[in-house]
């Protein structure tokens, strides 16, 4: 009796399960039919619209332009004066500096002076054409002098940060969300929703279905095979991503067999990038035939990238010893990344591809992400692995100079040949004049091949049609204020948790994305291209041969705890990041990564 | 109830062990939900054992360029419809565009084998150590089963997982993590029954007869620890291969390109809504394997009790 019981049960519940999925699929069709239906209809609709609706646009802007030119002089004065009027009561205002002994330390900045209440003085030691989009990235974030040093650079700086911005810090609920609450007192324009709030999910089908539900507005990273689906809803608006980025395959040379050029060249001529391209990324994709993506200035002077020929690649292998192939291993990471919608997938492709076109046998070994990019940039992994690179500024040297300069051991012994034409190219503002050497170090990379360059990937968020104003800028992170959901809460979600909220110590995207909300920098990148606009700077001026930038602050604008923004706080967030000996230089983990990388090093760093 | 006047006469006329197997098999035949088990686990010994036989392709044959069939396509069955035209795939194609019906038989084949070979490792450790461990008794009992204690103070799956990741990621690392873990279960059950036996008068027979320590632990003792072991060894096996499918899941069982369910459903996880077949059939196959193996080790739980018959 009992086991009989028991196995009907379970026949029910099989049968019921069954029944339920069959019920599911088929609904979800007839849903997937119907919008497949609409689409065209929606698309039509759109671009009847389109046309008129930026004639509107067009003959409006100048007009708004215009009344914006004549009313900012009059309002900037009136904040000029009324600032001046409040010194000259005070008058307690002391300049501040931060500065390097002299420049034998090797990084680009020699020293960092408040000039006056209102202007910032960046006195370099070498020029760096990038100054500017270098100066507009998140880490360089300002907080008052006050509340840094009140936390020793550390602390309650990392859970709640003070900022300029648009909205500032409720809560964060650890594992949950972020809640973010609209400052009355921003300088710019006000945030449309009067709370925000960031919550996360690792999974792409999860998010698609909270947007979906409609319980977030606004997701980060649509999953490759959900791309049809959100375009073919009337629902949501798909909303791709621009930002430059490389996936490449990755070799240590000082591992055998990758220690042979002829190796890397073979295994460079034996993959079918296209083949890739075409059956593991979104549309818009395309294979890469140099590391820096071509929307970067200067980014594909050069040769293109070695054409497939296994034949060709056989036989340079065999001639370099290896007629049969050898065993190694791929390693990569589970994480989803613009540059790199698939890793698994790929892994796996590469994997057949090397076994097939080469004769080389492959293991694939997924690791944990952290230990992941630990091994990989501190040059350990003995085998090949796959990473990638999405652009932090518009400039080439944020993808050459970073990957390939002298003392990265990503890739085993840096190559002369490479990272001298860098260094050259990195002291010339011009681009035409720098393009010969790029010219020159993108023909060593293809000679050398430290990596191969494999594509420039798509990727695409979406939000609810309902949010106006959705976007995602080429670089940087959606502003929450400039999207307006129609109601008091905006929900966005991207893919994991931030680390921590003190963005001058912190690299991932995850964790930028809450910290732009709150903080502002000096400049800011456009809404829909890596030049630079005003933020907290109203304009930045380079000398004659771009080695000192004066930066004139914008008057009047309060950080969220009331307190005034002035020189000193611009002083004191940088010092905090690029001068090791400063008592506030602590952070999270304390690498200050970006300013170490983006300004060639700590001052006053002590010597080992 | 003619079984339990049989047994006592059977076994005062004969040695009692091959009777007691045939009573056993009588009884579980008897049991539909044993049976329905074991009808599953055939077809699949069947699959496995036949797998080169039944699969259209080779589990790890990547088909881009080889036929015009997308990544992660339905499945296209001509009988139910599907156009000729198109290259036949029961149950779809990948992400990485291999053939789904055939990763699954070869799966069969791998899941069918980690499920022994855990099992195996894990009770055979398991019946030296504690059959060790009651037969001796005194210190030597003490440390063993203290050791075994430390093992099954971590919680099951954690311990696995933190072994794995110290080992790196494999099958056969999986493998050993989970017998290595379910091993302390074996050598306590083996250890009471052996203390029970121990004391039995048959055994003080043997022992007054001259017979070795080793004589009276593996001709006497064991043979008669030996039913609950089959029982706790075939639900060994389902927990095996759910609990290896899972650190696969995980990543870190079973490696690409190797055809194993818990790895099929992991790597497609984020397709559930897009591909559903991708995660579904690998699930199902999973779950039905161990279903069958939990009824048999049931059916043969109630069939192996001699205290269950009267209920009967």
């Amino acid at each position: 009796m009992k086991s009989k019981s028991k196995f009907l049960l379970l026949a029910a519940i099989l049968i019921l399960s069954v029944a339920l999925v069959a019920c599911s699929a088929e609904t979800a069709q007839q849903v997937q039919e119907a919008a497949q239906e609409a689409a065209p209809t929606i698309q039509a609709a759109v671009e009847q619209v389109a046309p008129t609706v930026q004639a509107a646009v067009e003959e409006v802007a100048p007009t708004l332009e215009a009344a914006v030119e004549a009313v900012a002089p009059t309002a900037e004065a009136v904040a000029t004066e009324a600032a001046a009027a409040v010194d000259a009561a005070t008058g307690d205002f002391v300049p501040t500096s931060v500065a390097a002994e002299n420049c034998d330390y090797g990084g680009k900045i020699l020293s960092i002076e408040a000039v006056d209440e209102l202007t910032v003085q960046f006195n370099l030691c070498k020029p760096d054409p990038a100054f500017l989009a270098k100066v507009a990235f998140t880490p360089f974030g300002i907080q008052p002098s006050e509340w840094i040093d009140a936390n020793g650079g550390t602390g309650e700086l990392l859970e709640r940060p003070i900022g300029t911005g648009p909205y500032m810090i409720d809560s964060w609920v650890r594992g949950d969300s972020i809640i973010f609450k609209r400052f009355d007192g921003y300088w710019g324009e006000p945030a449309a929703a009067e709370t925000a709030v960031l919550r996360w999910s690792a999974e792409g089908a999860a998010r698609l279905l909270e947007l979906q539900a409609g319980t977030v507005d606004m997701i980060t990273n649509v999953s490759p095979d959900d791309i049809p689906a959100v375009e073919a809803d009337p629902n949501l608006q798909l909303l791709t991503n621009v930002n430059p980025n490389i996936f490449y395959v990755g070799f240590n040379n000082t591992f055998a067999p990758f220690d042979n050029p002829d190796v890397r060249r073979a295994i460079a001529m034996g993959i079918d990038k296209q083949r890739i391209v075409d059956n593991f990324y979104p549309p818009g994709s395309e294979a890469a035939e140099y590391f820096t993506p071509c929307s970067i200035p200067s980014g594909c002077e050069g040769d293109p990238w070695y054409t497939f020929d296994p034949t060709a690649a056989k036989e340079l292998l065999a001639s370099a010893g290896f007629p049969d192939g050898f065993e190694t291993t791929i390693y990569y990471r589970n994480v989803f990344r613009g540059y790199l919608p698939e890793p698994s997938l790929v892994a796996v492709e590469l994997q057949t591809q090397l076994q097939e076109n080469l004769g080389i046998t492959a293991n694939v070994e997924e690791m944990e992400t952290g230990a992941f990019i630990d091994e990989a940039t501190s040059g350990r992994l003995n085998g090949i692995h796959l990473l990638g690179w999405g652009a932090d500024y518009p400039h080439v040297t944020n993808f050459l100079d970073f990957h390939f300069n002298a003392n990265n051991p990503q890739f085993g012994a840096a190559h002369p040949e490479i990272y001298t034409p860098l260094e050259q190219a990195g002291q010339i503002a011009s681009a035409t004049e720098a393009a010969p050497l790029y010219a020159e170090a993108n023909n060593a990379i293809r000679d050398l091949v430290p990596m191969i360059p494999i594509a420039h990937g798509a990727s695409a968020d979406a939000a609810l049609a309902s949010v106006a104003g959705a976007y995602v800028p080429p670089f940087g992170a959606t502003q929450f204020y400039r999207l307006d959901p129609g109601k008091d809460t905006l929900i966005f979600m991207q893919n994991a948790e931030p680390i921590s909220l003190f963005c001058a110590d912190e690299t991932d995207g995850e964790s930028l994305r809450p910290c732009q909300q709150v903080v502002e920098t000096l400049l800011d990148y456009k809404q829909d291209s890596g030049d630079t606009e005003p933020e907290l700077a109203t304009e930045c001026v380079g000398n004659e041969d771009a080695t000192v930038w004066t930066c004139t602050l914008r008057a009047g604008v309060l950080f969220h705890d009331g307190s005034k923004f002035d020189a000193n706080d611009v002083i004191a967030s940088w010092a905090a990041g690029i001068d090791a000996s400063n008592p506030n230089h602590v952070g999270n983990t304390g690498s200050f990564d970006y300013f170490s990388y983006l300004w060639d090093g700590f001052m006053n760093a002590p010597s080992n | 109830m003619a079984n339990v006047v049989e047994l006592p006469a059977e076994r005062t006329l004969q040695e009692e062990s091959p009777s007691l197997w045939r009573i056993t098999f009588r009884r579980l035949m008897r049991q539909r939900s044993a049976l329905f088990g074991l009808s599953i686990l055939s077809v699949l010994v069947i699959i496995a054992a036949f797998a080169p036989m039944i699969a259209p392709y080779d589990p790890t044959e990547v088909l881009i360029g080889k036929e015009d069939v997308k990544k992660r396509s339905a499945p296209c069955i001509h009988m139910l419809g599907c156009p000729e035209e198109q290259p036949q795939h029961l149950m779809g194609t990948d992400g990485n565009v291999r053939d789904v019906f055939s990763r699954i038989v070869f799966g069969a084949r791998i899941s069918l084998q980690i499920g022994m070979i855990v099992v195996f490792i894990a009770a055979t450790s398991g019946i030296v150590l504690g059959s060790i461990a009651g037969y001796a008794g005194g210190w030597i009992d003490n440390l063993i089963m203290r050791l075994m204690d430390i093992v099954l103070a971590f919680p099951f799956f954690l311990l696995a997982i933190a072994l794995v990741f110290v080992l790196g990621p494999s099958l056969n690392n999986a493998m050993l993590a989970i017998a290595v873990i379910s091993m302390p279960t074996y050598a306590r059950v083996v250890r009471s029954t052996v203390l029970s036996i121990r004391e039995m008068d048959y055994v003080e027979a043997s022992r007054a007869l001259g017979a070795t320590d080793r004589d009276i632990l593996f001709k006497r003792i064991l043979p008669n620890a030996m039913p609950p072991l089959i029982v706790l060894a075939t639900l060994g096996i389902a927990t095996a291969i759910l609990d290896t499918a899972a650190l696969s899941f995980l990543g870190l069982g079973a490696q690409e390109p190797m055809a194993e369910w818990g790895t099929m459903l992991g790597r497609e996880r984020n397709q559930i809504f897009s591909a559903p077949h991708l995660v579904l059939i690998p699930g199902i196959m999973i779950s039905i394997t161990v279903l069958a193996f939990n009824l048999l080790g049931d059916g043969l739980r109630d069939a192996l009790d001699p205290r269950l018959v009267h209920n009967k």
